[in-house]
């Protein structure tokens, strides 16, 4: 049974509408990650969720109920947010109680709930202090203390990780990850950034502009993305683009464009006559060949080695890629480079929609 | 101190009057050079009439005895001991200044969390609703004067009206509704000021609190008790301070209400001193009456600042 | 202001040309201070500057009007800290106080030598000196009277206005009659009521000051405080906003005819007048006479100068007021009595029998209490100390123990 089914929720503030008709169902233990750039919609469908929001139209269902007409303490959920919210006045121990003490949890139970909440985040000594003597990182585990000492439903978190520095955030990241493998319960969890997405998600919804723009599990939506939209957003560096045209071939069909030239295999039909397209290639599936097997020939713009790798960009005909190559990468600036790439690994997008073409 | 000495030997071969400055430009003592003329102002502006305002209590000084003149001593601070209209005063100001804070406050956080949420039109209100404090005490006090009148005052006539009076009541003329009735009308004035305060701090309180406690199931009112006025704390402390000292020492909505009457019902330490000044010309004893104002708002600031620090201290350890 | 604005200008173009061709006269401007308010007021004064300026030429005159509340700070801060203007209007109340810290200079010389001088009486000029020398020069007089509405009296069955305190109350308690929202007597203690309290007192026969020394009789000022305040509290003849009610007050009152009678002076006729018909609505009658004296008090206001820069054209200003055009001007623009023997013969004041209540109170009305402190006192003390007896604070008793504090205080 799902967890949570959002059916065709429509939201809009006055003549803006901001969410057009959502559909998504999560499985129960699963873990959906809403990304998106700001401004998607993607923090009005996690408020509309808990119940902060009101919707326009559709319907939101936790454990197969409807929950619109209940009030954000009676959907039985918890939530996370980015700023932490932590209460000011209150120790650690009653912020992590405090959604039991509204709900007349007896003290003992509470303390005792409290404890192994703290426990659980290793917290345990922070209990008598107030938040403003935490760090960001100890505030972030408090927050999630008090959304784990409910055990509800389904946990809700808002940008969680945004206001910790790079280090923490990666080490927060493993932390809600292991969490959520021993607790099991459902999460809905809202970022911008897709590393979170990939790393935590079972399923991630890329949104934009109010519309899902694709819903699949991590794997599929890096590797076969649904549009360009999606393609540029996951992914550091982001794909490559390519603008050219398809030409039929005896072997099936070939990408062309200055500088390109790709056999493509065909899986479904053949091409019959030539069209325009744009290839999308990640930097990490371009490789250095010797000329006589290389599909794109170019010039070495900038070499930058990062350690484990280095990141070339090269320039090819009007467009400029980055290859991402082995750390012993020797060319250097002005030198012709040539390179192929795995047909197999390649996407490639309508120039006028966007959309993925498969052929 | 080498590149010192080398700027000082190629600057003093052009500009030999400017050596010395330039010699001291690179000293410490530069720091307190520059600050000397602002220091100079301070002690201009603000110590020395202050310092000569409590100089003149120690003395009798009646602008209409000019052959008194001369150091009394303590003997305006002995005076007021035993003076029941500096007692009555010294009531009614604590009265009147709690009383109108405490209200303004009250209406100010009102409509500052009104005016918080964005709302179409809060644009609007939020100009409409600071209107009264733009109002200088003197237009303000006219106004209310008028309204309150026990002949052609409106408030009377809605009153009377709606049934909550018999007849039109002299506000101003009854000891029991005077103080009660200046108050109304300082809140009225005053409101605004902490609305505007207050506004600016909500503004500063992360949406996410209140989501938390919604989710939470805490009510509007453990919202307040645990989120907006905590995290409204420092504000209102300094809107608090600001508006008392104010209050103490501004007579003008009552001079004009009342001028202290009827009695001394509505007599204040500010009205006090200023008619002692004013009509009687004893600048001694009206000095020695603010200075009294001055020290007790001082003890006032300074334990009110402790009080609002310890309380955020106990986390600051 | 406006208009004063030019004829400053107007005024010192031409002295600064008279300056450049003949250099007989300097060319002087000279600033005066004065609390009328009212449009009548203003109107008066205007004519007056206009009158004098035709006169003289080469004098500008600024005027500043001041509210009256206000008047005393900002004189006395201009003594003690600077910015006197040249001259300023005294009246009577205010005078030895702002001889007492030196704000005026003695004008006896000049007065002495001034034809006009005649023209004035003694008494006029008592209230405007000190310890024998003249600060100033008696330009009108508030002549305190009474008004009564004639239509209530004759409705209640009186034959005429009350002659004295017996014949006020027997009266007061006829005219009252809180269901109709009519009361008798439109008393004042609110701002200012506190010269009434000292009519009566001294009309019970208590004196205020003797020979510089305080001479508060207690037992006759604890009855003349009975009596007033009882009309409040026991008899009930007087609106229940009297504690609070001031000059505007009681006039609203009467003028809306929520009272029969109000005191007052002589200023007050036109404003009273516009409002209700002279002789069939309203009438004006000398204050009623106590059980040991008849009390009403004629307040010589006039003007004196301030500081000695520019001296000569303060003193033309000065006394230009104590011509009999310059009195007159204020009277048709005022109803303000003309300081000047002169100027009371005019057949306008002769002739009309509106003020044959003013003419007779000239013969027995008295002049201000002049003492040193005695402003101070009356709003400081005695303001607040009747007020208490009608609000139930304290008793006449205590409020007369009050009166005698402050006034030993102010004196000492």
């Amino acid at each position: 049974m799902a967890t949570l089914s959002i059916r065709d929720v429509r939201k809009s503030y006055g003549s803006v509408q901001v969410l057009h008709g959502v559909d998504i169902e999560l499985e129960d233990g699963g873990f959906l990650v809403l990304l998106g750039p700001s401004g998607c919609g993607k923090s009005t469908l996690l408020n509309i969720i808990a119940g902060l929001d009101d919707t326009s139209g559709g319907d939101i269902l936790i454990g197969g109920r409807s929950v619109l007409d209940l009030a954000p303490k009676d959907r039985n959920i918890a939530m996370v947010f980015q700023s932490y919210a932590l209460y000011p006045t209150m120790s650690v121990a009653r912020n992590i109680g405090f959604g039991l003490e509204m709900r007349g949890v007896g003290a003992d139970q509470r303390k005792r709930a409290v404890e192994d909440a703290a426990r659980m985040l290793q917290i345990s000594h922070l209990l008598d202090r107030r938040p403003a003597n935490l760090s960001g990182g100890q505030r972030q585990r408090v927050a999630m203390g008090r959304a784990i000492v409910r055990d509800p439903e389904l946990f809700l978190f808002d940008e969680p990780l945004s206001n910790l520095d790079a280090k923490l955030r990666v080490e927060m990241r493993t932390e809600i990850k292991r969490l959520h493998e021993r607790l099991g319960t459902s999460i809905v969890y809202v970022t911008h950034d897709q590393i979170e997405a990939m790393t935590l998600g079972t399923k991630v919804a890329v949104m934009k502009g109010g519309y899902i723009q694709q819903l699949d599990d991590p794997r599929t939506i890096y590797e076969r993305p649904a549009n360009m939209f999606v393609a540029s957003f996951i992914g550091s560096p982001a794909m490559n683009f390519l603008a050219g045209r398809l030409v039929p071939d005896s072997e099936g069909v070939q990408f062309q464009a200055s500088g390109v030239s790709i056999v493509l295999p065909t899986r479904n039909r053949p091409v019959d006559s030539e069209r325009p397209v744009v290839l999308g290639i990640r930097p990490e599936e371009l490789r250095t060949v010797p000329r006589n097997r290389a599909s794109i020939m170019g010039e070495i713009d900038v070499v930058e080695p990062t350690g484990p790798e280095t990141m070339v960009t090269v320039q090819v005909g009007e467009h400029a890629i980055i290859a991402r190559l082995p750390p012993r990468f020797a060319g250097r600036r002005k030198e012709p480079i040539c390179l192929a790439v795995d047909p197999a690994s390649v996407n490639l997008f309508d120039p006028d929609s966007g959309r993925r073409i498969d052929i | 101190m080498l590149s010192h000495r080398r700027f000082m030997t190629t600057a003093s071969s052009r500009y030999l009057p400017l050596r010395a400055l330039g010699e001291l430009s690179e000293t410490r003592y530069w720091m307190y050079l520059l600050l000397l003329p602002s220091l100079a102002l301070i002690l201009l502006v603000i110590a020395y009439p202050t310092l000569y305002g409590m100089a003149i209590s120690f003395r009798e000084m009646r602008l209409t005895r000019p052959g008194l003149d001369g150091w009394v001593g303590f003997k305006h601070y002995v005076a007021m001991w035993s003076d029941p209209v500096f007692w009555i005063a010294l009531k009614n100001t604590v009265v009147w200044v709690a009383a109108a804070v405490a209200l303004e406050l009250s209406l100010g956080l009102l409509a500052a969390t009104a005016l918080n949420r964005d709302l179409p039109g809060t644009k609007i209100f939020a100009v409409l609703i600071l209107l009264p404090y733009f109002l200088p005490n003197v237009v303000a006090g006219h106004m209310w004067a008028l309204l309150l009148d026990p002949r052609l005052g409106v408030i009377n006539d809605l009153l009377v009206r709606i049934g909550v009076l018999q007849s039109y009541k002299a506000w101003f003329a009854d000891p029991n509704t005077a103080l009660a009735a200046t108050i109304l009308v300082e809140a009225w004035h005053g409101f605004p000021f902490f609305a505007l305060l207050l506004l600016a701090g909500l503004k500063g309180i992360p949406e996410d609190l209140y989501k938390a406690a919604a989710v939470d199931g805490a009510g509007l009112a453990a919202q307040l008790r645990l989120i907006t006025l905590p995290m409204l704390k420092t504000v209102i402390a300094a809107a608090v301070i600001l508006r008392v000292i104010g209050l103490v020492n501004s007579p003008d909505l009552l001079l004009i209400l009342t001028g202290g009457g009827p009695g001394d019902a509505t007599q204040v330490l500010s009205l006090y001193a200023f008619q002692t000044a004013y009509k009687e010309f004893n600048f001694g004893y009206a000095s020695a009456l603010s200075v009294v104002m001055f020290v007790t708002l001082m003890i006032f600031a300074a334990g009110y600042i402790r009080i609002s620090r310890i309380t955020k201290g106990q986390g600051d350890d | 202001m406006q208009l004063n604005k030019r004829q400053f200008l107007v005024g010192s173009a031409a002295l600064a040309m008279a300056g450049h061709i003949g250099g007989a006269r300097a060319a002087s401007a000279i600033s005066y201070w004065h609390h009328f308010t009212s449009q009548s007021e203003m109107a008066s004064l205007l004519k007056i500057i206009e009158l004098f300026q035709a006169a003289n030429a080469d004098v500008a005159v600024t005027q500043e009007n001041i509210p009256n509340s206000e008047y005393m700070a900002k004189v006395s801060s201009a003594v003690l800290a600077g910015g006197r203007p040249d001259t300023a209007m005294v009246i009577a109340e205010r005078f030895a106080d702002l001889t007492a810290m030196e704000g005026l200079i003695d004008l006896t010389e000049r007065v002495n030598g001034w034809a006009g001088k005649a023209n004035f009486p003694d008494n006029r000029w008592t209230g405007l000196s000190s310890n024998g020398a003249i600060y100033a020069v008696p330009a009108f007089a508030f002549v305190d009277w009474m008004y009564y509405r004639a239509d209530y009296f004759e409705e209640a069955g009186l034959a005429g206005p009350p002659r004295n305190f017996d014949e006020f109350l027997q009266a007061s308690r006829k005219l009252t009659n809180p269901s109709k929202g009519r009361y008798a007597f439109g008393m004042r203690a609110g701002a200012g009521g506190f010269k009434y309290v000292i009519d009566v007192m001294e009309a019970f026969g208590s004196p205020i000051v003797k020979d510089g020394q305080p001479a508060i009789d207690r037992a006759a000022a604890i009855e003349a405080i009975t009596f007033y305040s009882d009309l409040f509290l026991k008899e009930k003849v007087v609106p229940p906003s009297a504690p609070h009610d001031s000059y505007r007050q009681i006039m609203e009152a009467f003028r809306t005819g929520q009272t029969a009678m109000v005191w007052h002076h002589t200023g007050s006729l036109n404003e009273i007048s516009s409002a209700m018909k002279q002789g069939e609505q309203f009438s004006t009658a000398p204050m009623p006479a106590g059980p040991k004296a008849h009390v009403a008090r004629v307040a010589y206001a006039g003007n004196g100068v301030m500081k000695e820069d520019n001296i000569e054209a303060a003193w033309r200003w000065v006394s230009f007021w104590g011509q009999t055009d310059a009195a007159l001007a204020l009277l048709e623009g005022t109803g303000y009595f003309p300081a000047s023997a002169a100027a009371l013969q005019d057949q306008r004041i002769t002739g009309n029998p509106i003020y044959s209540a003013a003419t007779e109170t000239l013969k027995f009305g008295r002049l201000p209490n002049n003492f040193v402190g005695a402003a101070g006192w009356s709003e400081n003390v005695v303001n607040p100390a009747f007020q208490s007896v009608l609000t139930g604070q304290s008793t006449p008793e205590q409020a007369v123990d009050r009166m005698i504090q402050g006034l030993e205080a102010a004196l000492r």
